[in-house]
């Protein structure tokens, strides 16, 4: 058992995205597999971000009974400046492809939903990027449009999936402009439309887009969802519904921790950038 | 005794406004609110806001006729009106409570619900408390509204009372989302006749010497208002939301109609208007009478409309009155890249992290308004003399200097005209169209 804890380390990574912040520790052992200790997401909610990553940071230690120096590397990723207390910061891309071949083996595929922009990414086996597209720079059908929306409907953001799975006639969401859609959402409330209905259309319409994106880079595959929105049930089957509609040879897939990937492959990468670092120190 | 009014209605996307007129023309009440999902209840709480208001305008009629009362009488109507928005604040507060446990009986919080339960005490308890302090006389209050008052409140107390463990921040903020749609999606009314006493004798019990010297006076003066009929003869609404509205078909006009009009009354020599919205933004051309020759408006994005400030103070957890005199602070513009509402919000924050000034960034984001603006402006035919600016953005101290520039550098000099009241252009067009239309029945 102790020898074991020796040759095995510990690193944590460190997600920031623009609505929330995800923390992932993983244990990785010299030549052997690799395990998730804790996963802690803290939603921002207007709060002062550096306050917020370091209290979810210590929370993530807490949770998993370590502290901080126990930690061979701290890895951040997405707006990672702020994680001040961080070893290295690695590409979002990388880390997404990384967490989602860990969780998810056997994909071809990643499309990472997060709150500005969706991505998606072919990879390979080793979780290498072999190709990816991005939406452009602007918030129609991206997360923080989906969490206004909850927001307005007065929805917890865990209940948006479930709602959306209930819905019958789907109505569909003219507007393009995230934000003048939320007025058009004003509008269908107010035309009586049930918010399931609503709901359900965004997600029709979000993963029109999504579809479309996957489309432009090829995938053929298995397809993970990794991202703030990995999570949110009505996405995936709405996902699943547009590729089956346009009649594509991809299949959706995710994790209950699809949210932590980028966390995750943050800090699997810091593991490993930590064995690289020894060694050459070693060799040196 | 009856008193008969006209009412011009203007349902924006971000705020409901309604104006009162008397048969002359003389605007009495108005009354603004901010939009929700129930436009039927917006509209019926503008129209009470404005038949209050008249009432207090009446108040003040009587006592400018009254020799012994003539020259207190905007001190005291202030301190009524102060007294009177408290107490139906601590009344929507009463309600808002009452909610929040509603809210958290669901399901969901059975594990903690004792915790959360008792947070929200304690939470009410502290907003109550901070209430009197939003209407003193000296009080500058962040919005008008109740949801953004409240809001403000509830989530600085949530933050600070919050545990993780317990009730979490996100979990009070969650309840509170749900809560305060089911408080502004009911509609309360009578509310002159029910507030207006308490607070006469808050006024009185607080009232300098010569306030109370004249007690019998003014108390008889707010009574008789209080029994006063208002009669409404006509009804006009406007605005994003008309079609929606609960009236005839006959009683409704275009926003560019009412905006056109609307502008000509305030300001006659009007011939450019622009308006900047809530969700549009409108370059209208008019004639000498008021009557719109040609217009334009922008696309279908938010970039460029009031939504924008909207959008960006509530990132910053500010009310939109304080946006423009914190960008007028800043010495230094910063050029804002983005031109998505939403990527303007988190370019805001980025940059805000980087540590670079609040006030820089907002004079960036009033510029790049302005900027689309005047492309919009350009498309109408330009901007001829006069010039007037309307709609809620004209009341942005920051807005209006960063389009002052770009019209000097375009254009040259031109007189620009901005009413204070200029939110209600619209609602003043519809009003002065219901007028139309009961003189039309008159003289028939």
């Amino acid at each position: 058992m102790k020898s074991k804890a020796e040759d095995s380390i510990l690193a944590a990574g460190v997600d920031v995205g623009s609505s929330a912040v995800k923390f992932a520790l993983v244990r990785v052992a010299e030549y052997g597999p690799e395990s998730v200790l804790a996963l802690h997401n803290e939603r921002i909610r207007r709060r002062e971000l550096r306050k917020v990553i370091r209290e979810g940071y210590d929370a993530t230690l807490q949770e998993a009974g370590v502290r901080q120096n126990e930690i061979a590397y701290t890895a951040s990723t997405g707006e990672g400046e702020l994680v001040d207390f961080r070893c290295g910061h690695f590409y979002g891309m990388t880390t997404h492809a990384r967490g989602a071949v860990f969780l998810m083996p056997g994909i071809g595929a990643v499309i990472d939903i997060g709150a500005l922009h969706a991505r998606a990414m072919r990879v390979d086996e080793r979780s290498r990027v072999l190709s990816y597209r991005m939406t452009s720079q602007c918030a129609s059908g991206s997360g923080q449009f989906l969490e206004n929306v909850a927001r307005y409907l007065g929805i917890m953001l865990e209940d948006v999936g479930p709602l959306s799975c209930e819905a019958k006639n789907p109505e569909p969401v003219s507007s393009i402009c995230a934000v003048l859609a939320e007025t058009d959402v004003i509008n269908m409330v107010s035309r009586g439309i049930s918010r399931s209905d609503i709901l359900k259309g965004i997600h029709l319409s979000m993963a029109g887009r999504y579809t479309k994106l996957l489309r432009s880079i090829d995938a053929c595959s298995d397809v993970a969802i990794t991202g703030g929105l990995a999570a949110d049930i009505g996405l995936y089957r709405a996902l699943g519904e547009k590729i089956a509609e346009e009649k594509l040879t991809m299949r959706v897939r995710t994790h209950p921790h699809s949210i932590y990937a980028g966390a995750i492959g943050a800090a699997l990468w810091g593991a490993y950038r930590h064995r690289v670092l020894a060694r050459t120190e070693v060799v040196a | 005794m009856s008193v008969e009014i006209l009412l011009g209605i203007d349902l924006g996307s971000t705020t409901t406004k309604a104006i009162a007129l008397d048969q002359t023309g003389r605007i009495l009440g108005r009354g603004i609110t901010n939009t929700r999902s129930n436009y039927e209840v917006a509209s019926q709480i503008v129209r009470e806001e404005a038949l209050v208001q008249s009432r207090f305008e009446l108040v003040r009629h009587a006592m400018a006729a009254d020799p012994e009362l003539s020259g207190i009488e905007n001190r005291f109507i202030g301190s009524l009106v102060r007294n009177f928005r408290q107490q139906q604040h601590l009344e929507q507060l009463e309600f808002l409570e009452l909610t929040l446990h509603h809210c958290a009986d669901a399901p969901r919080y059975a594990p903690t619900r004792e915790t959360v339960k008792e947070m929200l005490n304690r939470i009410c308890d502290a907003m109550r408390l901070r209430v009197p302090s939003h209407f003193s006389e000296l009080a500058v209050r962040k919005s008008d509204f109740f949801r953004d008052l409240a809001a403000a409140d509830y989530m600085q107390f949530a933050e600070q009372f919050s545990d993780s463990k317990h009730a979490s921040f996100d979990a009070l903020c969650g309840l509170f989302d749900a809560a305060i749609l089911e408080v502004e999606n009911a509609a309360g009314d009578g509310a002159f006749e029910r507030h207006a006493g308490p607070a006469l004798e808050r006024t009185l019990a607080t009232a300098p010497a010569d306030f109370r010297a004249q007690e019998a006076r003014l108390r008889s003066a707010v009574e008789s208002v209080r029994s006063l009929e208002l009669r409404v003869l006509g009804t006009v609404g406007t605005g994003y939301g008309r079609q929606r509205l609960p009236f005839p078909k006959e009683q409704i006009r275009s926003e560019i109609l009412c905006h056109g009009l609307g502008a000509h009354a305030m300001f006659a020599g009007t011939r450019t208007v622009l308006d900047i919205g809530g969700q549009d933004t409108k370059a209208i051309q008019v004639d000498g009478t008021g009557i719109v020759t040609s217009f334009q408006m922008n696309d279908r994005c938010a970039a460029g409309c009031g939504r924008y400030l909207g959008y960006i103070a509530d990132e910053l957890n500010l009310g939109l009155h304080e946006l423009g005199r914190l960008a007028q602070e800043s010495t230094c513009s910063v050029k804002i890249n983005s031109t998505c509402t939403v990527f303007a919000g988190a370019e805001l924050r980025d940059r805000l992290s980087l540590g670079q000034k609040r006030p820089d960034i907002l004079a960036g984001l009033h510029r790049a308004i302005m900027l689309r603006a005047m492309s919009l402006l350009a498309r109408s035919g330009g901007i001829s003399d006069e010039f007037t600016f309307t709609g809620g953005v004209a009341r942005n101290p920051a807005a209006v200097s960063a389009l002052q520039g770009l019209v000097h550098q375009n254009y040259g000099a031109r007189t620009l005209n901005i009413s204070p009241e200029s939110i209600y252009t619209g609602a003043l067009g519809a009003a002065l169209f219901a007028l139309r239309a009961a003189d039309g029945r008159n003289a028939a």
